[in-house]
C-alpha cells in the first residue's frame, strides 16, 4: 500500500487566509503572513505522477482555474504548519482531510510550536470538533 | 470555431467590415472588443430578428425588453406603484465544464441584472436540464450534483429564497446541460434606475464597483457562442469566471445603502451590471443607449493581479462588478459607502469602487492604457445591432398514431407505481431543500407548498407575487411549436393554481447550432408557440435570454428548449391556495379537459412508446376555466388544488396527498370515481388518469359545493371525480392503493443523487 | 421606555431585516447595528445576532465574528446580565465566542454547530422546536408554556451539536439543552431530527440563562402569510406561528 500525500492551494488571492492573518493579529500573535492548504492524505495511491494527475481530474476537489496541485513528500505538517483535521467527519474510505495552516514572522521565518499552538487554541482549532496536528 | 490566428471567434465578413469602418487594422484591444460585442451571445445577431415577433406590451408591463431586465406592475401600496424586476438567463456551457462555479455564476449574474434596476432581490429560480445521472461516476451525475450546489452556495449566502424551479433528465442533455436562472426584484416604479447615463450626462464619472478585476473568464462572450467539444474543455476553463457570493452579499447591500442615498436627494443616474464584455461592454452600453461616448482610463481599473493585458482589463469577465454613472459631486460620497462604511477592500483583496472614466458627448469609444490610446472607435458601431440571416427548415412533426385507446396488459398499480418513480415525475424535495427557499421570512409558498414560489414582498402590504417555470423536453422532441405553447400554458397555469393572476412573462430559449437549418427552424417555429400563446393568455414577455450553440463536437443537439417563467399577481395574497388535501369529505374536481392524447406522456415514455401527438390546448376553453380559478379562489372555495402536469391526474392526486402523510398529521386519501362516470366514455381510462393535458384538480369543501357549482355553471369541463377520505389510500373505484407505499416509491430514486 | 434591542450585521450577514420586523412586531424596539457602527453597541440593552453567513465562515462558522470588535461589546454585556440571542449563524457566534453552554473560558469554544450528519449538505427544512427546560430556566422563555411547540425552519449546513461525552452530559445535566426538535404533535424521536445534533439539541442556553443560541429560525415562519393554512378567515398580516419566542424574548428584554 502506497500511502501519498498533496497540497491544493488556491492561486487567486486567498482572502479566508487574510482574514486568518488579521485576526491572529488582532489577537496580538506575532504573524506576517498565514498560508493555507487543503491536504489530502490517500491510502493506497500508486504512483507519485499517476496519484497527481487523478487529484487534478477529480472536479470537486480541484479546478485549474483556482487551484495548484503539490505532492508532498511527508504525511506530516512542514516547519512552521499544523494540520487542522475535523474528528467525526466523514471522509471517504481510505483518504483524510486537513486543512493546513503555516504561519510566518515578519523574516519570513516560520512559527515555532509555541506560536501554532497558541494560534490553534484562540482561533483555528475548535477542540469540541478538530484535533491539531504539528509538525 | 475560433480563429487560430487571432484567437476570436469573428468570421472574415466581419473583420473586412470593422477594417473598413476603423480604416485601418484594428488594435489587439479593438478586436477583442468585437469579438466580445459582435458574439452571439451579446448580439443576438442570428436571433434577434425572429424575437420581434413576441408580444411584448401590455398593461402590466412597466418596462419591457430593452435593459438589463424587465420591470411588471404587481399592485399599490401606501399610494406607491409597486413592480417586480424580472430577469432570466442561461449559464448552460460553464455549468456543463466546471458546474459548480459555472451554476454559482449563473445565479451571480441574474442577480447583478436584478439589483442594477434600483431593486431589492427578492427571490431566484432555477430551470435545470440535466443528462443520464444513474451511473454516479459519470460526468452527467457530476454535472447533475455541482450545477445544484453550485446554485445552493450562491443563492444561499447572498441572502435570496430560491422559491422555483424544475429539472428534466434525459440523454439528450448528456454532453450539454442547461441551467437556467431566473432573479426577481422588488422596486417603487418612482424609484427605477435605468442601464444608461441619463439626460445632461456629459462628463459624469464612470465608476466601477466590485471584485478586483483579474483574469478569469476572458474570452466567455464567444466561448458561450461555441460548440462544446470534449478537448476544449480543458482549455475553456480558463473562460469561466470564480464566483464570490460573500462579496456580493456585501455589494448588494452596500447598493442598497446608496439606492437610499439617491432618493433621498431624488437623483437620476445609471447602473449597469458587469456580464458579457466586461468594462468594455458595460461601460459601452451604458454610455450608448444615452446616446454618448466614454472614454475609460484602464490604469485606474483595481486589480487583483500586476501586469494584465490591457485587453484582458477591458474584456475579461471578473465576476461581481457593476458601473455606475455619477454627476462628479456625489461620486465621492458613493464611493465612501462602499469602501469605508462597507468596506469593501476587507472583504475582498482589493475589491472597491473606483472612478474609471468619463462620460463623453463626442459618440466614440476611447480605452487608454499606460499613455497610449488603445482603441478609439464610433461607440453605435460596436455596441449597434449586427445581424445575420440564416436559413431554416420547418421541423416534421410526426404523425399521431391515433386515437385508440391505450391497451397496456399491465396492471394500474404497477403502471403507478412506474409513473411515479420517473425520473420526470418523482419527489424533487431532495434537490430543492438544499436551497435557501424561507430567507428573507416572506415566503409565504415554498417549494412542494404549491404549484408556483409565492411572496408577500412588501413589509405591511397584502400584495403577493408568484413565480413559476416550465418547458416540456418531451413535449419538445415530438413538436417545438406546440411544446412552446405547453410551456406557457403550464407557468401560467401554475400560477393560476395558486390563486394568482398571471401579470407576464420572461422567456430562455436553449437552442442547438443556429448554422444549421433543421436547428434554426425548430428556434423559429418555437418563437411561433411562444408568441401564440402568450398572446392567448395576455402575458407579455418584458424580459429573456437566447442560448445558442447547445450542440456538442459530434453533433449532438439538445431538445428544443423553450424555458418560460410566468410572474403571477396577488392584491390580497390570503387568497392563496396550497396544494396539500385539508380534510376528509371533500368533493374532488377535475377542472380540464380529457383528451385521448398520450404522446410526450411519463406513461408512454415509461412503457418506450413514442408514437403519438401531443395534447391540444382550446385556449377559450383554458380561459374560461382560468376565470373560474381565479372567483373561486377569490371566494375562498379552494381548499386546495394543484395544476396536472407531469404524470397526469392520478399523480396529481398523489401529490395533493403526500404532505398528509408526515408524522403528526392527519393522512388523507382519495376515493376516485370510476374514470367512465365523468368522461363517459369520451376517451379510455388510461388516457384519463395519465394523459397530460393541463387543466387542475380541486379540492371544494361539501358545504361550499353550491357556491362553487353556481361559479361553474357556465364554464365546460369541470368534473365532479371523487371525494378525500380520512384513511391513506388512492381508491379509484374498488381498487385501492397505499398511499405510504406510493410516496416511497416516489420518494426513493433523486435521493441517490442528491443524499 | 422600551428598553433598545441591537440586532447585529456583521459582513456575510443575511437575515437582519426580517429579525427586526419581527423583532418590532412583536413590541421590541429594534435597530439594526452594522460592522462599521459597532461603537454604538454598549447603548443598547439586549442584543441579537441573526443568520447568514458572517465573514464567510471563514475558517469555521462563527470563527472570525466570534472575534469580531462588536462582539466585545456583545460579551461585555452579557457579562452585565444583558440578554444575547442568536438565532443560526448567530448561534454559530455565540458557542464560538464561548458564551453558550458557557462552560469555557470566553472565545474558547467546548461545543460546536457543526456539519450536518448523515450527508454534510445544506437542508432547508420545517421543523418543530420543543421546549425542553422548565420556562422559569431564562427569561428568554418565561412567555412560553411548559413543552411549548415553536414552529420554524432549519436552514442550514452546519447545525449538529457536536461536543465530547463529557461536554454532552454537562449540557444535559446542566439543563443547557433549551430546545429539541420534536414532530409536528410533539413526540419526539431520532426521525424529528434534521441533522443528526447531538442530544437533539436544537437550542443551548448558558448557566445564566441570558444567552441563547437556537440554529433554526422562527421568524421565517413567524407571519401568518409565512404558513396561510394556519389563517383564520382572511387575517395573514399578523405575526404568529414562530413569533410566540420572539414575544416571550421581546417580553423579557422589557420587563
Amino acid at each position: 500500500m502506497t500511502q501519498r500525500m498533496c497540497a491544493i492551494t488556491l492561486k487567486i488571492p486567498d482572502n479566508a487566509a487574510y482574514t486568518t492573518l488579521t485576526t491572529l493579529q488582532r489577537l496580538g500573535l506575532p504573524v506576517a503572513r498565514v498560508e493555507r492548504s487543503e491536504i489530502w492524505v490517500v491510502d493506497d495511491a500508486g504512483d507519485a505522477d499517476d496519484f497527481a494527475a487523478r487529484m487534478e481530474r477529480n472536479e470537486t476537489l480541484f479546478n485549474p482555474n483556482k487551484h495548484r496541485l503539490a505532492v508532498l513528500d511527508a504525511n506530516a505538517p512542514r516547519a512552521g504548519e499544523m494540520w487542522i483535521e475535523e474528528t467525526g467527519a466523514h471522509a471517504p474510505h481510505g483518504r483524510r482531510r486537513y486543512v493546513g495552516w503555516r504561519l510566518l514572522d515578519r523574516d519570513g521565518k516560520p512559527a515555532d510550536r509555541a506560536l501554532l499552538r497558541e494560534a490553534a487554541e484562540r482561533l483555528l482549532c475548535n477542540p469540541a470538533i478538530e484535533k491539531a496536528h504539528y509538525a | 470555431m475560433a480563429n487560430a490566428a487571432t484567437n476570436v471567434a469573428l468570421r472574415p465578413d466581419e473583420l473586412q467590415r470593422i477594417a473598413e469602418k476603423l480604416g485601418r487594422e484594428p488594435t489587439v484591444v479593438e478586436l477583442h472588443a468585437f469579438d466580445a460585442q459582435w458574439s452571439e451571445h451579446c448580439s443576438y445577431k442570428s436571433s434577434r430578428h425572429h424575437l420581434k415577433n413576441l408580444p411584448t406590451t401590455g398593461p402590466s408591463v412597466i418596462l419591457g425588453p430593452a435593459e438589463d431586465s424587465g420591470i411588471l406592475y404587481i399592485g399599490d401600496h401606501n399610494g406607491e406603484r409597486y413592480g417586480v424586476v424580472i430577469a432570466h438567463e442561461s449559464h448552460n456551457h460553464p455549468s456543463q465544464v466546471v458546474p459548480f462555479e459555472g451554476a454559482a455564476t449563473g445565479i451571480g449574474g441574474i442577480v447583478r441584472d436584478v439589483v442594477c434596476m434600483g431593486a431589492e432581490v427578492i427571490a431566484v429560480a432555477d430551470p435545470l436540464r440535466f443528462g443520464r445521472v444513474e451511473d454516479p461516476s459519470s460526468h452527467q451525475r457530476y454535472v447533475a450534483q455541482g450545477a445544484v450546489d453550485g446554485i445552493s452556495a450562491y443563492g444561499n449566502a447572498i441572502g435570496v429564497p430560491n422559491i422555483a424551479g424544475d429539472v428534466y433528465f434525459d440523454e439528450r442533455f448528456d454532453d450539454n446541460c442547461l441551467v437556467n436562472v431566473v432573479a426577481m426584484g422588488l422596486v417603487k416604479e418612482s424609484e427605477i434606475i435605468h442601464s444608461y447615463a441619463p439626460k445632461d450626462a456629459n462628463g459624469w464619472d464612470i465608476v466601477l464597483v466590485g471584485k478586483a478585476t483579474d483574469p478569469s473568464g476572458f474570452g466567455g462572450a464567444s466561448f458561450s457562442s461555441l460548440t462544446l467539444d470534449a478537448a476544449d474543455e480543458e482549455s475553456n476553463k480558463g473562460a469561466v469566471q470564480v464566483p464570490d457570493p460573500f462579496l456580493k452579499n456585501v455589494l448588494m447591500r452596500a447598493s442598497y445603502r446608496v439606492f437610499a442615498y439617491l432618493r433621498e436627494r431624488k437623483l437620476t443616474v445609471g447602473f449597469k451590471d458587469l456580464g458579457a464584455g466586461g468594462i468594455m461592454g458595460c461601460s459601452a452600453e451604458i454610455c450608448s443607449a444615452g446616446g454618448y461616448g466614454a472614454t475609460i482610463d484602464l490604469d485606474a481599473v483595481n486589480l487583483a493581479v500586476e501586469n494584465l493585458k490591457p485587453e484582458v482589463i477591458a474584456i475579461g469577465e471578473t465576476q461581481e462588478r457593476l458601473i455606475w454613472v455619477l454627476p462628479p459631486e456625489i461620486t465621492a460620497d458613493v464611493l465612501r459607502i462602499y469602501n469605508d462604511e462597507y468596506t469593501l477592500p476587507e472583504i475582498a483583496h482589493n475589491a472597491r469602487a473606483v472612478v474609471i472614466g468619463k462620460v463623453t458627448s463626442d459618440p466614440r469609444y476611447v480605452l487608454r492604457y499606460r499613455g497610449e490610446t488603445v482603441m478609439d472607435v464610433d461607440i453605435e458601431f460596436l455596441t449597434g445591432s449586427i445581424r445575420d440571416e440564416l436559413p431554416y427548415t420547418q421541423p416534421q412533426v410526426p404523425p399521431g398514431a391515433g386515437e385508440r385507446p391505450l391497451v397496456t396488459g399491465v396492471q394500474l398499480d404497477e403502471l403507478l407505481e412506474r409513473v411515479l418513480g420517473h425520473r420526470d415525475v418523482c419527489s424533487r424535495e431532495y434537490l430543492y431543500r438544499r436551497y435557501d427557499g424561507v430567507v428573507r421570512g416572506c415566503t409565504v409558498l415554498e417549494r412542494g407548498a404549491g404549484d408556483a414560489g409565492v411572496l408577500a414582498p412588501v413589509p405591511g402590504s397584502p400584495l403577493g407575487v408568484a413565480l413559476a417555470v416550465a418547458g416540456n423536453p418531451r413535449f419538445a422532441k415530438l413538436d417545438p411549436q406546440l411544446a412552446a405553447e405547453h410551456a406557457v400554458y403550464e407557468a401560467v397555469r401554475a400560477v393560476v393554481a395558486v390563486g394568482g393572476r398571471p401579470v407576464g412573462l420572461t422567456d430562455c430559449l436553449n437552442f442547438g447550432n443556429p448554422r444549421k437549418p433543421d436547428h434554426l427552424g425548430e428556434f423559429v417555429v418555437a418563437i411561433d408557440g411562444l408568441a401564440r400563446a402568450a398572446a392567448a393568455f395576455g402575458t407579455p414577455y418584458v424580459s429573456g435570454n437566447v442560448s445558442l450553440y447547445n450542440e456538442s463536437a459530434g453533433g449532438k443537439a439538445i431538445p428544443a428548449s423553450p424555458i418560460v417563467a410566468c410572474v403571477g399577481a396577488f392584491d390580497d395574497v390570503s387568497r392563496v391556495v396550497t396544494m396539500p388535501f385539508k380534510a376528509a369529505g371533500s368533493i374532488l374536481y377535475f377542472i380540464g379537459r380529457p383528451q385521448a392524447a398520450l404522446g410526450g406522456s411519463v406513461l408512454l415514455d415509461e412503457l418506450g412508446r413514442h408514437e403519438s401527438v401531443l395534447p391540444r390546448i382550446d385556449y377559450d376553453l383554458v380561459r374560461a376555466q382560468h376565470a373560474l380559478m381565479a372567483r373561486a379562489a377569490d371566494a375562498n372555495l379552494l381548499r386546495a388544488s394543484h395544476k396536472l402536469g407531469n404524470g397526469g391526474l392520478l399523480v396529481a392526486l398523489c401529490e395533493m396527498a403526500f404532505p398528509t402523510l408526515r408524522r403528526g398529521h392527519a393522512p388523507i386519501g382519495v376515493q376516485l370515481d370510476e374514470p367512465w362516470q365523468w368522461t363517459h366514455g369520451a376517451v379510455g381510462d388510461l388516457e384519463a388518469l395519465f394523459a397530460e393535458t393541463g387543466g387542475f384538480v380541486v379540492e371544494v369543501a361539501a358545504n361550499d359545493v353550491e357556491a362553487f357549482e353556481g361559479f361553474a355553471d357556465d364554464v365546460e369541463g369541470v368534473w365532479e371525480i371523487g371525494v378525500t377520505i380520512d384513511r391513506p389510500v388512492l381508491a379509484v373505484d374498488t381498487e385501492a392503493f397505499d398511499l405510504h407505499r406510493l410516496r416511497d416509491v416516489w420518494s426513493a430514486p433523486l435521493r441517490e443523487v442528491y443524499p | 421606555m422600551s428598553k433598545r434591542i441591537a440586532v447585529l450585521v456583521f459582513p456575510g450577514t443575511n437575515s437582519e431585516e426580517e429579525t427586526v420586523r419581527l423583532l418590532r412586531a412583536c413590541g421590541g424596539d429594534a435597530h439594526l447595528v452594522h460592522w462599521s457602527h459597532g461603537k454604538l453597541l454598549p447603548g443598547f440593552d439586549a442584543y441579537v445576532l441573526p443568520g447568514g453567513f458572517a465573514y464567510e465562515d471563514r475558517i469555521r462558522a462563527g470563527a472570525i465574528a466570534a472575534h469580531d470588535e462588536m462582539m466585545d461589546y456583545v460579551i461585555e454585556g452579557a457579562r452585565a446580565g444583558k440578554l444575547v440571542y442568536g438565532i443560526c449563524n448567530g448561534a454559530q457566534i455565540l458557542l464560538e465566542a464561548g458564551l453558550v453552554p458557557g462552560t469555557g473560558e470566553v472565545r474558547r469554544p467546548t461545543a460546536a454547530f457543526t456539519r450536518n450528519g448523515p450527508v454534510p449538505h445544506f437542508i432547508n427544512t420545517h421543523v418543530w422546536l420543543k421546549l425542553a427546560v422548565d420556562p422559569q430556566r431564562s427569561p428568554m422563555l418565561r412567555g412560553l408554556e411548559r413543552d411549548a411547540l415553536i414552529p420554524a425552519w432549519a436552514s442550514h449546513g452546519e447545525g449538529r451539536l457536536a461536543a465530547s461525552e463529557a461536554e454532552l452530559r454537562a449540557l444535559r445535566e446542566g439543563g443547557h439543552v433549551a430546545f429539541v426538535y420534536a414532530h409536528a404533535d410533539g413526540s419526539v424521536d431520532d426521525t424529528a431530527i434534521p441533522n443528526q445534533a447531538a442530544l437533539g439539541c436544537a437550542a443551548l442556553v448558558n448557566r445564566e440563562g441570558n444567552v441563547l443560541a437556537m440554529m433554526p429560525h422562527p421568524e421565517r415562519d413567524g407571519w401568518t402569510f409565512n404558513h396561510p393554512d394556519r389563517r383564520r378567515g382572511n387575517a395573514i398580516l399578523e405575526p404568529s406561528g414562530g413569533a410566540v419566542f420572539f414575544r416571550s424574548f421581546v417580553q423579557a428584554v422589557n420587563a
